[in-house]
């Protein structure tokens, strides 16, 4: 077997000439007047579903409003009242097979692109995927223009030493990303999973969720 | 004096429904790139920074890999290396020996091809599971990918219905509508990840700072089979590694915007550790000729290539010949190159797949300079052996005739007697330019004389 030092060793005495790293700091990328409503925009056109929720609204109530014939709905979220099963306390993830409405939380959405940032806070991430039909949360107030952002968002997260001992004290959006770090899985999610892979044509729902809805929850 | 690829292309073309279908697919495909590219003022900008990224990181990358293993062996991720496909094979087959795995599912990896890995696992009794829907259609039909992103577009939905009523996957006979059969391939991969003991994924990127293996998807595959399965193997080429994730922001911009004109795929999954109820997470970082190509001072920036495939799509001959007309397995402007870095005696038939119209290299998100490249190759294959005996002797004549004053002039006052030289003798196949073109009427007058008139 190959040793790592033998892989690096030749690779090093083969570059021939050597280039620096390019100044990102001035890259002009898009800004949005109303990112929210150009998020909102997106998420429409990759085939999801973004909703403002407004102040006073029953969250519980409004997803029994959406899914009426759900019966199986997972959730690991406290405010989630109507859940039935819960990703964190399943004997195998498998067993979320069969989830109508998966709900889960957001830390930020990307006005661009209709990216939703979904760090890993529960103990069965299949939820994210399996579920028929998703739902996320998100505050309406955490959305940036572009994925440069997003990434310094995600880099300054990673590197703030901070210890969250309060951590209701702390933004949600912050409290969220931290456990990014706990259990080392996240993703961006932009609207439904989705195939053109038989003859090209568009369909909604190859391997993961059929559906996406945003739920924009006031402050 | 046909080669290889013109021979297959001549096969594709024989159906001119389906090969106009094809063209005008990957034209759409194109297209769409062209509104998501135009739709952003710092597009090109984009690209520079992006071929200056790629260019710093790979002229570097014995740093970045170094950095990638230790930020991934702190996240509790075991991290592998093979040198070539016979070790990368190996390594796979010995950690899914070791956990005692049976099926494996795994998502769309050119690398895994590259090594030809799925074989070298169904020999050694491991059952390997595609769930990208594009290569599961492949894999029931016993074919390779023809496109990089899009790997059944040489198949139409009537195609996939027959395939899916004889494995049993649909069941309405005659349902060959896109959305049913999706919608039954569905059922049938949601078992096939419930029943895995191991799920494996390629990656679009490895992050140097963070130990991140990033996967983009639009069907969520990657994900499914990561989620169920207690163990993950991820492998990716050394060339995968970048910097950071500022770096990261500028290619997940481009990747879908230019592969499929999409704003971003639907998932773009960051793997860091393994879930908390599943083995520790494995990564292979798999060399394969790579630290070759990057001493070869002409190609070593084929490294840059992101496999977004946008050079095949906007490709004319692509377009017109589709990805089986290729020795390579990957296809198009940069299988050419990676072919010819892999084995030149063996795929130089490519390097004629091209007409040096250079579109590949205008819409190619990195500037990878691929119809440059594929040009310095034709220049190379005397020197492989691999130059066309043919247009050898031609080249040969016309350095004799355009070397000498009167040799040439002699030969143009006299080329006007060929047009009386029977068609069907000169329109046959022993005369090579006659394949395909119709031979060219001579003047009378050459433009020498012509020229000498008017100044008169």
């Amino acid at each position: 077997m190959a040793s790592k030092e033998d892989i690096l060793k030749k690779y090093r005495s083969n570059i021939r000439i050597q280039y620096d790293m390019p100044d990102l700091s001035d890259i002009q990328a898009v800004t949005y007047p109303n990112p929210l409503l150009q998020f909102m925009n997106m998420t429409k056109s990759v085939g999801g579903n973004a909703i403002e929720v407004e102040a006073g609204r029953d969250i519980n109530e409004l997803i029994r409003e959406l899914f009426p014939d759900a019966k199986e709905i997972a959730s690991n979220l406290p405010e989630i009242t109507i859940a039935t099963r819960n990703p964190d306390e399943v004997g195998r993830a498998r067993d979320l097979n069969g989830t109508d409405v998966g709900i889960i939380r957001g830390s930020f959405g990307v006005a661009e692109n209709a990216c939703v940032w979904i760090p890993q806070t529960m103990k069965e991430k299949a939820v994210c995927f399996i579920s028929e039909n998703l739902i996320i949360l998100l505050s309406k107030s955490q959305i940036v223009n572009n994925m440069h952002e997003a990434y310094a968002r995600l880099s300054a997260e990673a590197n703030s030493q901070e210890q969250f001992a309060t951590p209701h004290s702390v933004p949600l959006g912050q409290r969220i990303a931290k456990s990014f770090e706990k259990y080392g899985y996240g993703t961006f999610i932009s609207g439904p999973s989705k195939t053109a892979d038989i003859a090209q044509v568009l369909v909604m729902g190859a391997q993961a969720a059929r559906s996406a809805t945003v739920l924009l929850l006031p402050e | 004096m046909s080669t290889q690829h013109s021979k297959a292309a001549k096969q594709f073309l024989k159906n001119q429904t389906y090969a106009h279908w094809h063209d005008a697919t990957f034209w759409a495909v194109r297209s769409k790139r062209d509104n998501m590219a135009y739709g952003l003022d710092e597009w090109e900008q984009l690209r520079e920074k992006a071929s200056a990224i790629k260019r710093h990181t790979i002229t570097h990358l014995d740093e970045y890999l170094d950095q990638f293993a230790t930020a991934a062996e702190k996240n509790g991720a075991e991290v592998h290396w093979a040198k070539d496909a016979q070790e990368f094979n190996e390594i796979v087959y010995g950690i899914l020996k070791s956990h005692n795995v049976k099926k494996m599912v795994k998502s769309k990896s050119m690398l895994t091809e590259e090594c030809e890995m799925n074989p070298y696992l169904e020999e050694r009794g491991i059952e390997v599971v595609e769930t990208d829907l594009g290569e599961r259609i492949i894999q029931l039909k016993g074919q390779k990918p023809s496109h990089i992103v899009m790997p059944a577009i040489h198949l139409n939905h009537d195609d996939v219905g027959e395939l899916f009523e004889e494995k049993g996957i649909s069941n309405e006979k005659g349902n060959h509508d896109p959305t049913y059969l999706t919608y039954r391939a569905r059922l049938s991969l949601r078992n096939e990840f419930l029943t895995a003991d191991a799920g494996m994924t390629g990656g679009n990127f490895g992050i140097a700072e963070t130990g991140d293996i990033v996967v983009c998807t639009n069907e969520g595959n990657a994900d499914m089979s990561t989620s169920c399965p207690k163990l993950h193997i991820a492998a990716i080429g050394l060339e995968k590694v970048i910097p950071n994730y500022d770096c990261l922001a500028v290619f997940q911009r481009m990747l879908c915007r230019a592969g499929t004109g999409q704003p971003t795929t639907t998932y773009t999954s960051h793997f860091r550790k393994a879930r908390p109820t599943a083995h520790h997470m494995h990564i292979i970082l798999v060399d394969n000729g790579r630290s070759d190509w990057i001493a070869n001072p002409e190609h070593w920036e084929s490294l840059k290539c992101i496999r977004c495939g946008s050079c095949m799509n906007t490709c004319p001959v692509y377009r017109r010949s589709g990805g089986y007309s290729y020795s390579y397995f990957i296809p198009g402007p940069i299988g050419i190159n990676l072919g010819m870095l892999r084995d030149p005696q063996k795929h130089s038939g490519n390097v004629s797949a091209c007409t040096l119209c250079l579109s590949c290299q205008t819409v190619c998100p990195v500037k990878l300079n691929l119809g440059d490249q594929i040009y310095q190759w034709r220049q190379q294959l005397d020197d492989f052996g691999t130059a066309n005996p043919q247009k050898k002797l031609m080249c040969r004549a016309m350095s004799m005739v355009y070397g000498s004053p009167g040799l040439y002039n002699l030969a143009t006052a006299l080329a006007h007697w060929a047009n009386y030289i029977p068609s069907p003798i000169m329109n046959c196949g022993l005369n090579p330019w006659a394949d395909g073109h119709k031979m060219m009427q001579f003047p009378k007058k050459p433009f020498h004389e012509i020229i000498k008139d008017i100044e008169r």
